[in-house]
């Protein structure tokens, strides 16, 4: 038995980020070792909507005996979060005072972020600075692992990246981790994620002992990928629908098809404009008028030319 | 082919399409029935035909007979309207005489396959540089709702009181075996996609065949409880899938209306105007 089973309770290892980004890679290398060390583990993931983007989330526990399988909120002692949202979305779940916080500063917007589906509309991301968030917690990393990756020559070792910093907190060998990395990975990217792995156990190691908050986050001369405020088309908010009314047969699909539900047809049956302040003028009413008789007017501009 | 610079915004998005620079405005509203997937098809020709940059003048529009043929009366082209079944017979001509000329036919699912089929399996041999659009509404529309060859299983027409229980034609499979270079089949409700496809089409060397799925509210759709347009476009969205899946899904017995989406078949064959030519050249007219 390890020396670290000096207490009872289980050590509890949440590790959260986004599909396809390894999260149940990184937890099943977790798991194995602790096995191999002859802890008893749990492990249970939720990984559904990965595929539509959707994050994905994986509790480790393990020690001596183990009951429960996950990790009750301000439980966990290590969170490991391979994209900076979903590192802000789990930090509660980390015990308060003696946690360890370990994201990459990788920025992953989802389509849903923006809130708005209006042109140029604000993009609602986290706003927090890795150093914000650092000083609010007990002990921090946070560094661009898939920039350090993607120098390496393969984005999808990011995960290895923090799988070194990872090796840190933990009173494991270096070496049985890199076993067990090298049991997992597909064999062609060993060398790869060997190199991954000692440089983020180095970087964690030289930092470990750091009094200054700021030095835990890496930055270095990866540039973290920024967040833009808004859209990356002009900010023009102009909309303009021009129905023919002559021309309208009444077919109701503009109104069936309208995606923010802003068409309806009026007391003659023609198709109007009911609610122009949601119109976010994606022309799907104007593709799928067969009478032609819709036109949508993107910039001032256009709708002076063809008025 | 003339390529022009097309004025975009920063998304991209084309801001100096009208597609009334390209049909007869005096005509409109067209003649079609509400909510007939016809007029989407035609916007989506006309949206192919500015994304080249094709001389209004240089475009030639042959349409047979049915509620597909009159859509060339309402494109400001030379238009030409031919006889039942024979609009690719027509442009056969008119391309072999007038190789300089975009010659792009619209053509029904009746028209194409059952008084014309004769003239797609012989259009698609040569090999010549024709665009044929072939709009499946799955029913003679025009003359009141008769099964087509293309009508699915099962549905009811004024001819299959008791359900259609002929074998279905596959359009695109016929023109890809008669030899046809480009073959593409695509909905109307994926607009752009269309519109990509049909420019595509129109770009390729050779006798390019897209058979563009439409509706028939009024005649074929409320005989068979189809629902309005909107649901009519909706469904064949859903029970048609793309090309992709095409595979897995296509005995699932719970599509029983499976068509593949997409370009189906595209080779380089040599193109028959050429070959004509170049074998004119070489051995002198006969006069």
């Amino acid at each position: 038995m390890n020396k670290m089973t000096s207490s009872s309770e289980p050590k509890n290892v949440l590790i959260v980020g986004v599909g396809g980004q390894g999260v149940i890679l990184v937890s099943k290398i977790l798991a194995t070792l602790c096995q191999q060390q002859g802890f008893q583990v749990k492990q249970s993931e939720v990984h559904g909507m990965a595929k539509r983007g959707g994050g994905v989330f994986s509790h480790v526990r393990f020690g001596e005996s183990v009951w429960s399988p996950t990790i009750p909120k301000g439980g966990a002692d290590i969170l490991v979060a391979l994209e900076w949202a979903e590192a802000l979305r789990w930090v509660n779940f980390l015990k308060p005072n003696d946690g360890t916080f370990i994201s990459d500063t990788q920025h992953i917007v989802p389509p849903f972020a923006c809130l708005s589906r209006k042109r140029s509309a604000e993009v609602g991301y986290s706003r927090e600075t890795p150093d914000e968030i650092l000083a609010h917690i007990n002990d921090g990393y946070a560094m661009d692992a898939t920039g350090i990756a993607r120098e390496l020559g393969n984005d999808r070792a990011a995960n290895t990246v923090l799988l070194g910093v990872l090796s840190t907190a933990l009173e494991f060998q270096a070496d049985d981790w890199r076993n067990v990395i090298s049991s997992f990975v597909p064999p062609k990217t060993i060398d790869i994620n060997m190199k991954a792995f000692d440089q983020g156990r180095d970087w964690a190691l030289k930092v470990k002992d750091s009094p200054d908050d700021a030095a835990r986050h890496l930055r270095s001369e990866h540039a973290v990928p920024t967040v833009p405020t808004k859209a990356p088309y002009d900010a023009h908010d102009f909309v303009h629908l021009d129905i023919n009314p002559a021309w309208c047969k009444s077919c109701d699909i503009c109104v069936k098809m309208c995606p923010e539900r802003c068409l309806q047809l009026d007391e003659n049956l023609k198709a109007i404009l009911s609610a122009p302040d949601r119109c976010t003028g994606c022309r799907i009413c104007e593709w799928l008028c067969p009478d032609l008789a819709i036109t949508v007017y993107r910039t001032p501009e256009a709708a002076a030319a063809c008025a | 082919m003339s390529q022009t610079k097309i004025k975009c915004d920063a998304t991209g998005e084309d801001l100096a399409f009208n597609p009334m620079e390209y049909l007869r405005e005096g005509l409109f509203p067209h003649f079609l029935c509400p909510g007939c997937g016809h007029g989407i098809a035609l916007r989506a020709m006309v949206w192919a035909v500015h994304e080249l940059g094709i001389d209004k003048n240089k475009l030639a529009i042959v349409c047979g007979i049915g509620c597909s043929g009159r859509l060339g009366a309402y494109v400001d082209a030379n238009t030409f309207h031919t006889t039942h079944g024979r609009p690719l017979a027509y442009a056969t001509g008119l391309k072999l005489a007038r190789p300089d000329l975009h010659v792009i036919v619209i053509t029904g699912d009746g028209d194409c396959l059952a008084i014309g089929g004769n003239h797609l399996i012989h259009a698609s041999r040569r090999n010549l540089d024709i665009t044929c659009l072939m709009l499946n509404n799955e029913v003679y529309g025009m003359t009141g709702g008769q099964v087509s060859p293309t009508t699915s299983a099962d549905r009811y027409t004024t001819t299959t009181p008791l359900g259609n229980t002929e074998a279905v034609f596959d359009a695109c499979k016929l023109a890809e075996a008669a030899g046809a270079s480009f073959v593409g089949r695509e909905l109307t409700i994926q607009t752009p996609s269309l519109k990509n496809m049909i420019r595509d089409a129109i770009k390729h060397k050779g006798f390019s065949f897209v058979e563009i799925m439409s509706d028939c509210t009024e005649v074929f759709g409320r005989k068979n409880d189809l629902g309005n347009s909107a649901e009519m476009i909706l469904t064949q969205k859903s029970t048609m899938r793309p090309d992709s899946y095409g595979g897995n899904i296509v005995d699932e017995p719970f599509r029983p209306n499976f068509l593949p989406t997409g370009v189906l078949a595209q080779t380089d064959r040599a193109e028959y105007g050429e070959t004509y030519r170049a074998a004119h050249r070489a051995k002198g007219s006969a006069k």
